[in-house]
């Protein structure tokens, strides 16, 4: 069932923006935030883009063993995570979406801990940086394997429909992603259950080094929405406001149980896709650097200013109080001290059956 | 000869098969211009172009799969999984389709390629990027599994592998990718038999039996107990599928003490499978129960990346286990 939304049309030619390049309001609608709202979603794009340069630092400094940085998307996540209600919608996230899980709610330590694997970290260190995951926000343990977490999404929604909670599922994932036979199978069974859930794209045109035309015959990502029977939009992701106002539809749609929905945000890493690559092996620096002047934080930064909701000064005391922040969280996640060894054993079953007990014995003998 | 790590090897194979054999192309993910992520596909491209050295999309099903069709249709595709982790997405064409091919057309249809996929675990990279997925493979009627530990053997068998008539997975130990350089030969048929084991060390106490990425540690066993005056007879198996059950067979009648090693979990694992042989073939020449030193029935865990390795304590543990018995 594929209709039209109010204010955004689906598969769409041209990117949904609403803030030009110079930080010029350009919406077909009038901006409904208040000063409160548009500077608390800029201190989320600033909190992530700060997490993501300390993360790699640290793991420069030997303390984080890898990342994924995600400089570059900050717009698309934080639209996203505040047109979500925190505590009641579910997450089913990947490894590149630090500014989404912190704008949706997950404490710095937790994401600090997770990274260095300290006892700080719920999902006791059983996996590799930037794949946290919190019961308590409703966000599903990120897995590596691309692609498989849709189909729980799915799953999940239509758990959440057959027992008409109102809540919505969220799916994240590359534009990689999409072209796993599991992406396809989720978008099918929940365009066929019409379940609430929202498939959330981060388009940055790479794939590690496989471009999107090697990823791709299709001219959109947004396009493939359209075989499964639901809408599919073509966002700026580099425009947080876009993708707010977006979200902030699609949600409310998916949540009054008119069905699933697919979202492309078209963003960039501006890093390597890890710590583990170098993207000079198959990516034009000139390329990079042009995305860069489109950097969601600097737009964003220029419409606040615009507005007169922001200044120098302000920036200055931003930067400082969220650097702060980040120093006491990482403080917090070292105090907490190294994943104790014979921690290996549990959680593999709710109970430890025998032979794990004895492995655990043999170990630590 | 020529000094190279494994993973320089891997590329420099790939080379020499493609060179001679036009049939022969490598498809996967980033094994284009980037080199693949661990650079085991380097420099393919700029020499063989786009139609040899396919980027594939982000999907196992369809490098899998994709790789089935080309052999059927007469090329030799040598297919990256970029960790064996992500073989999942593309078991059912494994085990399904690639598996079964030759069995269930009468012989009609073969499937000649090779599924390359670097394994194990070592590189704090959570269960994700860590596994050792060999039994699977072994477990499959139809697949043969060769998982080398050296520079020069990886480039015999991945030889011996793209030559062969039937479908081959080989397992790379990523830890050991730039561990060692060593001299490999250079001849462009060098190729080594399956179902051969390697003699890593010569001894008469104890035989120490592992393969692919946890040799690495049992040669460091052995070196530790030759400090001790113990002297292990340690053999690399090299491949699974076949193994070389004589060369098991014949030490462990000889030395009737035997240390299994390997990091995939406990349950099932392939030296389970050794055991197995050796209490069926041998049991009248054992001197003490074979011991099997392996990973833990856990997932990889992260944080405990080093102590889920099967290190050369728990072997020396076991050796003083089967010498004490
Ligand atoms: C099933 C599977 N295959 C391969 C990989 C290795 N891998 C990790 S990230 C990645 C690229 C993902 O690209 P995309 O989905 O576009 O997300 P991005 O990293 O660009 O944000 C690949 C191939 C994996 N994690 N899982
Ligand atoms: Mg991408």
């Amino acid at each position: 069932m594929i209709r039209d939304s109010q204010l955004f049309q689906p598969f769409n030619d041209e990117p949904i923006s609403l803030i030009g390049e110079t930080g010029a309001w350009e919406g077909p609608f009038d901006l409904d935030l208040d000063p409160a709202a548009l500077r608390g979603m800029y201190h989320d794009l600033v909190v992530g883009r700060l997490m993501d340069e300390r993360l790699s630092r640290l793991q420069r400094q030997g303390k984080v063993s890898f990342v994924a940085p995600s400089a570059g998307h900050e717009g698309a996540q934080v639209g996203l995570a505040h047109a979500l209600e925190r505590g009641r919608d579910w997450l089913f996230p990947y490894y590149r979406d630090t500014s989404l899980l912190l704008a949706f709610g997950l404490p710095q330590v937790e994401m600090l801990a997770q990274a260095m694997a300290t006892r700080a970290d719920p999902n006791r260190g059983r996996q590799m940086p930037s794949h946290n995951g919190s019961k308590d926000l409703n966000i599903f343990t990120i897995a590596s394997p691309i692609a498989s977490h849709v189909a729980p999404a799915v799953g999940a929604a239509i758990s959440m429909k057959v027992q008409g909670t109102g809540q919505v599922a969220v799916a994240s994932f590359g534009e990689g992603a999409t072209s796993e036979g599991d992406f396809h199978a989720a978008l099918n069974f929940a365009g066929a259950q019409g379940a609430p859930v929202v498939f959330f794209c981060e388009n940055n045109r790479y794939a590690i080094s496989v471009d999107y035309n090697h990823q791709t015959g299709a001219d959109s990502i947004a396009a493939k929405a359209h075989a499964y029977g639901m809408p599919g939009y073509t966002v700026d992701g580099m425009d947080v406001l876009a993708s707010y106002y977006v979200m902030r539809e699609v949600i409310e749609r998916v949540r009054n149980g008119l069905g699933p929905v697919l979202v492309e945000t078209l963003v960039y890493r501006f890093g390597p896709h890890s710590s583990a690559d170098d993207d000079s092996r198959y990516r034009p620096r000139e390329e990079v650097e042009a995305w860069k002047r489109r950097d969601p934080l600097l737009r964003f930064r220029r419409f606040l200013e615009k507005q007169g909701l922001w200044d120098d000064a302000a920036e200055a005391h931003l930067r400082a109080e969220v650097e702060a922040s980040l120093q006491a969280a990482t403080a917090e996640a070292e105090a907490a001290g190294p994943i104790p060894v014979e921690w290996m054993f549990d959680d593999v079953f709710a109970q430890r059956l025998p032979h794990l007990e004895e492995q655990r014995h043999d170990l630590l003998d | 000869m020529t000094v190279q790590t494994m993973v320089q090897t891997i590329a420099r194979t790939l080379d020499q098969e493609m060179a001679r054999d036009e049939r022969v192309v490598v498809l996967g993910q980033d094994v284009g211009k980037r080199g693949g992520v661990f650079l085991a596909t380097e420099k393919l491209f700029d020499t063989y172009g786009p139609d040899r050295v396919i980027d594939s999309p982000l999907s196992e099903a369809a490098i899998i799969g994709a790789a089935l069709g080309m052999a059927v249709h007469g090329l030799r595709p040598v297919a990256e999984i970029q960790f064996s982790d992500y073989v999942f997405p593309g078991f059912d064409q494994l085990v399904s389709q690639v598996a079964k091919l030759r069995y269930r057309s009468g012989g009609q249809f073969e499937a000649p390629l090779v599924v390359r996929m670097p394994a194990g675990g070592g590189v704090k990279g959570g269960h994700h990027h860590s596994q050792s997925p060999e039994a699977h493979f072994v477990h499959t009627a139809g697949l043969k599994v060769v998982y080398p530990s050296t520079p020069s053997d990886t480039r015999g068998l991945l030889r011996t592998a793209i030559r062969d008539d039937d479908p081959v997975v080989f397992m790379e130990p990523k830890r050991l990718y730039r561990a060692v350089k060593e001299d490999v030969p250079d001849d462009p048929e060098f190729a080594l038999p399956y179902a051969q084991a390697a003699v890593r060390r010569e001894g008469d106490d104890v035989v120490l039996i592992s393969y692919g990425a946890s040799m690495a540690e049992t040669l460091k066993a052995g070196d530790a107990l030759a400090e001790q005056g113990v002297s292990a007879h340690v053999l690399d198996l090299r491949s699974l599928m076949p193994w070389d059950t004589t060369a098991v067979l014949e030490a462990v009648a000889r030395i009737g003490r035997v240390v299994l090693v390997s990091e995939a979990p406990r349950t099932g694992g392939f030296v389970s499978e050794i055991a197995a042989t050796i209490a069926e073939e041998a049991l009248d020449q054992l001197l003490a129960p074979p011991v099997r030193v392996t990973g833990f029935d856990t997932p990889y865990p992260y944080a405990q990346d080093r102590e889920y390795l099967p290190g050369p304590n728990r072997i020396l543990k076991a050796v003083k286990r089967v010498l004490e018995y």
